[in-house]
């Protein structure tokens, strides 16, 4: 092995995480992620990509990308954590090692606005006909979106007037402890 | 079952199998309404008079379905943790999860069997039904999902109090409750359900879900700011305080009540003095008024309403007659129950704010209140219930029968108290329990045994006392009998105490609910002993008035009468406290914000006339 | 139009035409949509439109307490809510570190397995409407009903069970339910016969699925396809199996293969599983009254409760494959994160686009429903 490689080997080394049997848990920086897959995929069998989870850290002002990968010959399952800057929010596809991905990356870009190089298709695929900022973003506030864009059902029933007439009526909304 | 190979070519004939079919029984189902599984999980029921309007359901309920809506017919009562509202069901938000069901505090909720509800457009009204027993379509169905011990989902227990136990608490005056560990806090805040019953029940109306889901989220500093929004008795009222939201607890219904005043202690003692002076003393900077208050008493009602007006920027000068300042808390109340320090640390707090108090200073011969009235813009009576009523039976009058308001206080004044070995007390409630369990514990350290009865007029199940009060004073040895009325005090021939004589009490209140205590004169004792202590109830010390002064009052049955806010006949002078509202410590509290107030608004009015 | 608008690529070439099916086809499973480009009736290309079932599940979970999204998760996938409640309950779980009691272990085992029976009935229905046979439909409905029964009496509910909290299941099992259940094991194995001969080898659905919408194992592989799908192509690969969750490590079933990798492969690989997924209840049946002890690990006060930060990928075998969700906590009162892994992400939408070229347009319904996707299930 080249004495080149042995400061990332390392690395990669510390961020590994055993988390049961089948579990393994890595993290790893956005740019040596693609050849982490490379190698999993080829040299150890992790040939499905179960999923691509994406988490919104608006506070650190990042996206986490979690590649979840499973190994039918290993019997075990890696997901590999890494972070990217939210803005401007680009990122590679990994569509050249797993198919699957184009999947989970165009629903990435859909729902957190996070855009993949590389994947062969970008197009909304749910939200064809929202025009708002893409929703799974944790500035998006579906409770303010839906009260702005949604009125509560006015129900008058019978019972309801009878007890507004004796002075008694609706004490608390839901919308109000919520 | 044989498998089917891929490369089968399948039959043309078997499926004609399905013909055999015909011949068989249709399978059919009626339109007719029928109940449903035994847990099945339809349309509301509430059962009204289980329901206490806490909205706990509503604030379960992930669809926001559910609305509480006030019926005027139904009874509000706050002490009692009832609210007169009810949850109406929007079923076009509601998914018949049952988490209402599980959660309910009082078990009131339930589903019915019941599958359908079906409507034209212009009844989509129906849709929204407020479920009484009836349920939606106004006749009884039979109930499906309803609670269970399984699908509980609050623990009711309570987190356990660590307390010295009886053997060594006997041996001194420690104080007996030893508070919650964090994580115990934390625990014991976490069943919490937010329904503010508590709020509503408490006479000053804490802030007791906003303290409990502070200390929940480990946040005592706001945990205090809470408390001291309404209370600054927090450390008194975290360990003494009558607890009436405890009552009120919803959580109570069906296991034990939050333990709310213990996680006010909790809260309290894990602030330091210093940091609680600094989070009280920093959000209040008013301006000085130029107004000044003159306060007679420093027991919590007094205290409350000089905090108060501090606050407001008036200048305010507390009177005590004793050498400390405190009032009931500091003479009346076992330093096993309320040590020293704490109530320390809640009048620095108060004395921060700006409040000066004068100790060793009576009311009467040489300052008097005429003298206060003349140099003060307002003035607050509030000094308390001092004096201990006798029961007048024959022989009361001798020596050796004292008062339990009397005895207390000299053992918090430090005196060498030397009580025989056999005490008699009479009366059944809080402060006969607090006598006696001084007492029993300086006859342990004298005699080295516990020798008290205390007779109690009423039966154990009308026990005036605290449950735990009862408990733990037969835990240290005290022997409590109840329904036994004094008749006489025994005087021996030389003149010493014999013991007491009492009768077997029949009933206490007559048909018109009257105290009126009947006995069965075939059923005499006679407890000997050298003491007899009596503790049925207190007076006011209102000699200090003045004749002149007192004759220009009101007065109802002895009491001072005041309007709601506090204030006697006379404009300059207000009163508050146990001397008007009776014995107890949150009463007395509430009082002083409610003088406060007024006194203030007052203040405020005369300076706007005035300028 | 402007000139600068102009597409030429847009256009089909003339002996071409576009044709939408779906969202509303009795064809299409659910809500979902296919553009196919056909030339005759052969396929030329398809894309998937999804969204006609997007309720932002992920996005409302974030926004609800732990607890309450246990009313919300069965909703992700219709047919088989099941799984998804129970893979929701096991990712809480395993952030808190609570241990859920044995009984309560079986008890959702005996669910997953009694929902795996619905949906494939419901399936086969399904796929038998597809090729013109109608009478399995109303048999895969109508027994599917027979299932609810049980889950109506179990749960307290026929379709949204919402009876897995975290911890364990809300209620112990009814008096006499496994008796019940006994006998609805019965009346299942005695209508597999029936289910054969109408259905399985009837010639007419037989040579409509045979051949149909093929895929190797090396294209199953890197399509991501799993469950049903992937061991019709000879991959013996079950989560239940090879990454035991609850209690499945202590019972007795078979993984069912076929090679084919065709439309009736999948089929047949689904008929077996649910001859499985009886015996494995078979097994509930006898060893569930003698485990005893609680239902329910107790859980703190919902309304007042943190689980720990963290995230966890938890898994399991739905009827349609693999489930997954990806769980995150900051140790606040609702999560912070839910990512839901349908089986159907990969099956509706890929897999389902290349699988239809070239075939011919009566069969596209046929291939959806051999690779039983479940749109609800794709969209969220």
């Amino acid at each position: 092995m080249s004495r080149a490689m042995n400061p990332w080997l390392e690395e990669l080394q510390r961020d590994i995480e055993i988390r049961g049997e089948r579990r393994v848990r890595i993290e790893i920086a956005s740019e040596s992620l693609p050849a982490l897959l490379e190698l999993l995929r080829g040299r150890a069998g992790f040939a499905h990509l179960s999923a691509i989870s994406c988490v919104d850290w608006i506070e650190d002002g990042e996206f986490e990308l979690v590649y979840h990968l499973w190994s039918y010959e290993l019997g075990m399952l890696v997901s590999a954590h890494t972070r990217i800057a939210r803005d401007p929010g680009v990122y590679l596809s990994v569509y050249d090692l797993y198919q699957p991905a184009a999947f989970f990356e165009r629903d990435i870009h859909e729902m957190f606005g996070l855009y993949f190089e590389g994947s062969p298709d970008m197009e909304p695929f749910i939200l064809t006909e929202w025009h708002g900022p893409p929703p799974m973003r944790k500035d998006f506030d579906t409770e303010a979106y839906v009260e702005n864009s949604f009125q509560w059902e006015e129900y008058q029933p019978d019972w309801l007037q009878e007890l507004q007439e004796q002075g008694g009526g609706i004490a608390r909304r839901p919308g109000e402890i919520r | 079952m044989a498998k089917i190979r891929h490369d089968d070519r399948g039959s043309l004939l078997a499926p004609l199998k399905a013909l055999g079919f015909f011949t068989r029984a249709p399978v059919t189902e009626t339109l007719a309404p029928r109940p449903a599984s035994l847990n099945y999980r339809g349309f509301h029921v509430n059962d009204w008079s289980q329901c206490i309007g806490c909205g706990t359901c509503q604030r379960i309920c992930d669809n926001a379905a559910i609305t509480m809506v006030t019926i005027p017919s139904l009874p509000q009562d706050p002490a009692r943790g009832i609210r007169n509202q009810r949850p109406a069901i929007d079923y076009g938000r509601c998914c018949w999860c049952g988490l209402c069901v599980d959660i309910c505090p009082s078990g009131s909720i339930a589903l019915t069997r019941e599958y359908i509800h079906i409507c034209r457009e212009s009844e989509l009204d129906s849709y929204f039904v407020l479920p009484d027993p009836n349920g939606i379509h106004g006749q009884p169905f039979p109930a499906g999902w309803a609670k269970s011990e399984v699908s509980e989902l609050i623990d009711p227990a309570r987190q356990p109090m660590k307390e010295l136990p009886a053997p060594t608490r006997i041996q001194g005056f420690d104080e007996i409750v030893q508070g919650y560990e964090p994580q115990q806090a934390i625990d014991e805040a976490a069943r919490c359900v937010q329904c503010g019953l508590c709020h509503e029940a408490c006479p000053t109306h804490m802030h007791a879900p906003e303290y409990i889901r502070a200390i929940w989220r480990g946040d005592a500093e706001e945990a205090v700011r809470q408390i001291y929004r309404t209370n600054p008795f927090a450390h008194v009222c975290g360990r003494v305080c009558t607890h009436r939201c405890e009552q009120a607890c919803s959580i109570g219904n069906r296991g034990e009540p939050l333990a709310i005043r213990w996680l006010k202690r909790h809260a309290m003692d894990s602030v330091p003095d210093e940091r609680v002076r600094e989070l009280v003393t920093q959000d209040s900077v008013a301006a000085p008024s130029g107004r000044r208050v003159a306060i007679v008493g420093s027991g919590p009602a007094g205290l409350t309403a000089a905090f108060d007006l501090a606050r407001h920027g008036h200048a305010v000068t507390v009177y005590e007659a004793l050498a400390r300042p405190g009032g009931m808390p500091r003479y009346g109340i076992p330093a096993y129950r309320l040590p020293d320090d704490r109530l320390d640390a809640d009048i620095a707090v108060i004395e921060a704010q700006g409040v000066e108090i004068r100790c060793n200073t009576p009311i009467g011969a040489e300052l008097t209140m005429e003298t206060l009235r003349q140099q003060y813009d307002a003035v607050v009576l509030a000094i308390g219930l001092q004096l201990g009523r006798s029961t007048r039976i024959p022989g009361s009058g001798h020596r050796d029968v004292h008062t339990a308001v009397e005895l207390l206080r000299r053992i918090r004044e430090g005196e060498a108290l030397a009580p025989p070995k056999r005490v008699v007390i009479i009366g059944g409630g809080n402060v006969a329990m607090d006598i006696a369990r001084s007492l029993a514990r300086l006859q342990m350290r004298r005699h080295g045994a516990i020798d008290i009865t205390v007779c109690a007029l009423e039966d154990f199940d009308h026990f005036p006392a605290d449950p735990t009060e009862l408990k733990e004073a037969r835990e240290e040895g005290v022997r409590v009998l109840a329904s036994r009325g004094p008749k006489e005090i025994v005087i021996d021939a030389d003149g010493g105490l014999g013991g007491l004589k009492t009768l077997g009490v029949t009933s206490v209140f007559d048909e018109q609910g009257r105290f009126a205590p009947r006995y069965n004169h075939e059923d005499e004792q006679l407890h000997e002993a050298a003491w007899v202590v009596e503790a049925i109830g207190q007076i006011s010390d209102i000699s200090i008035l003045g004749d002149s002064l007192s004759e220009r009052l009101e007065w109802d049955r002895g009491r001072l009468r005041v309007d709601e806010n506090g204030r006697t006949a006379e404009p300059w002078l207000w009163s508050a406290g146990d001397m008007v509202r009776g014995p107890d410590v949150v009463h007395a509290v509430a009082d002083g914000h409610r003088v406060a107030a007024s006194i203030h608004q007052a203040l405020q009015q005369h300076t706007e006339a005035g300028s | 139009m402007r000139p600068e608008n102009y597409q030429a690529r847009a256009h089909p070439p003339s002996h071409e035409y576009e044709l939408n099916f779906g969202p509303n086809h009795p064809g299409i499973e659910g809500n979902y949509a296919l553009r196919v480009r056909l030339h005759g009736d052969r396929v030329v290309a398809a894309r998937a439109e999804g969204g006609y079932l997007h309720r932002g599940f992920e996005k409302l979970m974030e926004g609800r307490l732990w607890i309450q999204n246990i009313a919300l998760v069965p909703r992700i996938c219709v047919p088989d809510p099941s799984p998804m409640e129970v893979c929701y309950a096991l990712s809480v779980e395993a952030l808190c570190g609570i241990e859920v009691p044995p009984r309560a272990q079986w008890i959702r085992v005996m669910q997953l397995e009694m929902s795996r029976i619905a949906a494939h009935l419901f399936t086969f229905g399904g796929h038998a409407a597809t090729t013109g046979l109608y009478t399995n439909m109303f048999w895969g409905v109508a027994d599917r009903d027979r299932v609810l029964d049980r889950f109506e009496e179990l749960t307290g509910g026929r379709v949204y069970s919402i009876f897995n909290l975290p911890g364990g299941v809300r209620r112990d099992l009814p008096d006499g339910f496994l008796e019940r259940l006994s006998g609805l094991l019965d009346y299942l194995e005695s209508r597999l016969e029936d289910y054969d001969e109408l259905f399985f080898r009837n010639r007419v659905f037989v040579r409509r699925a045979r051949g149909v919408g093929v895929m190797s194992q090396q294209q199953a592989l890197e399509w991501g396809v799993t469950g049903p799908n992937l061991r019709a192509t000879g991959l013996a690969f079950d989560v239940r199996r090879d990454d035991p969750y609850l209690v499945y490590d202590q019972l007795d079933f078979d993984i069912v293969t076929e090679e084919a990798g065709d439309a009736l492969a999948r089929n047949l690989v689904r008929r077996g599983e649910l001859r499985q997924s009886i015996r494995i209840l078979r097994q509930v049946i006898e060893r569930l009254p003698a485990i005893d002890g609680p239902v329910r690990a107790p859980i703190p006060n919902p309304l007042a409760w943190r689980v720990p930060a963290g995230e966890t990928y938890t898994r399991i075998e739905s009827s349609k494959g693999e489930l997954a969700y990806y769980v995150v906590s900051t140790g606040g009162e609702k999560p912070y994160r839910v990512h839901v892994r349908g089986p159907s992400s990969m099956h509706a939408v890929q897999v389902l686009e290349r699988l239809v070229v070239g075939s011919r347009l009566e069969d596209i319904a046929q291939i959806m429903f051999s690779l039983d996707a479940c749109p609800p299930e794709v969209d969220r």
